[in-house]
């Protein structure tokens, strides 16, 4: 138990610096926006004006009912943005800890110890994920804050469900990535596809609707488990939930198999 | 009753890994016994260190087999690397760190955390456990890696490279270490390019080129391999037909001077100096350097 423990703590510690600054940054982000809310509530034009835009054009940047707080949530943070910096948060601390820690040679000593080259790997996708988790907590408090300071409101039960969304959501670009450094330790690779399925996820969600023949495709993209049910204004059916935590834990599942069957890079 | 004898701390047959075309290690055989310092030399490239790759579990073989303390490093795994430390060849250590922090955290993974064992180390390799990895020169690294592997009491020792970097009395100090761990019962597996280092510590040694062990013995039958350097000195002529025996290489006769190179016993020219008006003569003692060299030079 002490040894699976300290193979927590070497990530999480190694995470600090990066999970802080990454969790401070997403606090701003949402501090800086929530705090225009008096400012745009008080000046109806704009949303006005947001709601003539074509309805493909208000359904792709999640721009709907923008007047109200969840729209105006949704419209600036939470359509895009948030998600969008969460998924990268998730690739950049899993990939570090796995395919770019092994790449550079870091590893070698650990795995050498009497642990499982599973109990490694295991360890530093959760330290990874433990880092989404405190990203996502400080985001929330961040919005609940920031809520009451700008008079902005909306029910915390849909806040927490929608930052719950973004965290799983995290965590599903998280375990594709662990799934590619189990495959094999090349941090580029690991980051390409995790980057590049993030955007994508993204395009399939928000502009298939457009077409009608694409349409249908959108249910593909984690996006649309995630944020498809408009949780700011609806919550979220338990579903949607299952439908991105399962796949992140049998990805990352899978990539510690992988791990453990293939050579370790040298440094 | 029958009594079994305990398996060697490492038996490696057949040994060969490829990545793609090229062979790394082409069929190797080692066995290592209980209690000895055995070095493993060879130039750079040779496959000391995807051999050491394999032992350890961190590469696949391509084929042949491998035990450690008579087990299967990929069944055993964990359990195993209790009795294995390791130091390896290319190291890179979290920069992040402090060294106290780094060996605490290899010291609980041992399921060993002994501050006082980690004080008394670094104090005899000198080394300041308060800065941080980053801050550290190479040597120093090299003395945390050291430490790494001395923490706990491991049985088998696999070093691959662990002086390189560090001043000759930080060499002289881990060999000291490396002879108490001996003088304690543990077997070592001493990878290096520094042949004195090798010359004076280890019992055995093979030595590996192109992914094969050319030569495997005692340091002194290794030694004995190699070219020695011979200088006659005659009352008169050097006898010409010196030049002819078994073994003498790029004879040079000079009036009462005959020099040459010799391979292989000393033997025939000893038999062929008999009644000969010997003056003087000089048989030069290869030292394992020269050995090496010739080793290296492949067939001749």
């Amino acid at each position: 138990m002490a040894r699976r423990l300290e193979l927590l703590t070497v990530p999480l510690r190694a995470l600090r610096r990066s999970g802080t600054v990454w969790a401070l940054s997403m606090a701003s982000l949402i501090a800086l926006t929530v705090a225009f809310w008096p400012a745009f509530e008080a000046e109806a034009d704009l949303a006005k004006i947001i709601d003539a835009l074509p309805k493909e054009l208000i359904d792709a940047f999640g721009l709907a009912d923008f007047g109200s707080p969840a729209g105006f949530l949704r419209g600036n943070l939470y359509a895009v943005i948030v998600p969008l910096l969460v998924a990268v948060a998730a690739v950049m601390f899993t990939n570090g800890q796995t395919a770019g820690e092994e790449d550079a040679g870091r590893m070698e000593l650990y795995l050498a110890q009497p642990v499982s080259r599973q109990a490694v790997f295991i360890g530093r996708v959760s330290a990874s994920f433990l880092w989404l988790v405190v990203v996502a907590a400080v985001m929330l408090a961040a919005q609940l804050a920031s809520d009451a300071i700008f008079g902005l409101k909306i029910g915390t039960d849909r806040l927490v469900e929608t930052t719950a969304l973004c965290l799983l959501l995290g965590a599903w670009y998280g375990g594709l990535v662990a799934l590619v450094a189990g495959w094999a330790a090349r941090p580029g690779l690991a980051t390409g596809i995790g980057i590049g399925l993030v955007v994508a996820g993204y395009v399939v969600m928000a502009l298939f609707p457009i077409s009608d023949v694409l349409e249908p495709w959108r249910h593909v993209s984690p996006w649309d488990w995630a944020l498809g049910g408009d949780p700011l204004v609806n919550g979220a059916e338990p579903w949607r939930y299952l439908a991105l935590a399962v796949p992140a834990i049998a990805m990352a599942g899978a990539g510690t198999i992988l791990f453990g069957r293939r050579d370790v890079q040298a440094a | 009753m029958s009594t079994q004898a305990a398996p060697p701390p490492l038996r490696v047959r057949g040994l060969v890994k490829d990545y793609g075309s090229v062979h790394a290690v082409r069929s190797i055989d080692l066995e290592i016994r209980a209690g000895e310092v055995f070095g493993f030399v060879g130039p750079n490239g040779a496959g000391k260190s995807t051999t050491i790759r394999c032992i350890l579990d961190l590469l696949h073989p391509t084929a042949g087999q491998i035990e450690v303390f008579g087990l299967d490093p990929r069944r055993a795994g964990a359990a195993l690397r209790q009795r294995v430390a390791y130091i390896p060849g290319e190291l890179r250590l979290p920069e992040r760190l402090t060294a106290r922090r780094f060996l605490e955290s290899i010291g609980r993974l041992r399921g060993r955390h002994d501050r006082n064992r980690i004080r008394d180390l670094a104090d005899r390799f000198q080394l300041d456990l308060g800065r941080s990895i980053r801050q550290l020169s190479s040597g120093n690294r090299r003395k945390v890696s050291i430490l790494s592997a001395f923490l706990s009491d491991a049985d088998l020792l696999i070093l691959d490279e662990p002086t390189s970097g560090l001043d000759p009395l930080m060499q002289y100090e881990f060999l000291a270490l490396v002879r108490e761990r001996r003088a304690a019962g543990a077997t070592v597996f001493l990878s290096s390019h520094i042949l004195s280092e090798v010359q004076r510590v280890a019992d055995r040694l093979a030595v590996l080129r192109g992914g094969v062990i050319v030569a495997q013995g005692t340091v002194n039958e290794v030694r004995g391999r190699a070219r020695q350097r011979v200088e006659i000195w005659f009352a008169g002529d050097a006898p010409a037909h010196l030049a002819t025996l078994p073994g003498i290489e790029g004879p040079l006769l000079e009036g009462g001077r005959f020099v040459a190179t010799l391979s292989g016993p000393v033997r025939p020219l000893l038999d062929a100096l008999a009644g000969q008006p010997v003056m003087t003569m000089l048989l030069e003692d290869p030292d394992l350097e020269d050995a090496f060299l010739d080793l290296y030079a492949g067939p001749r």
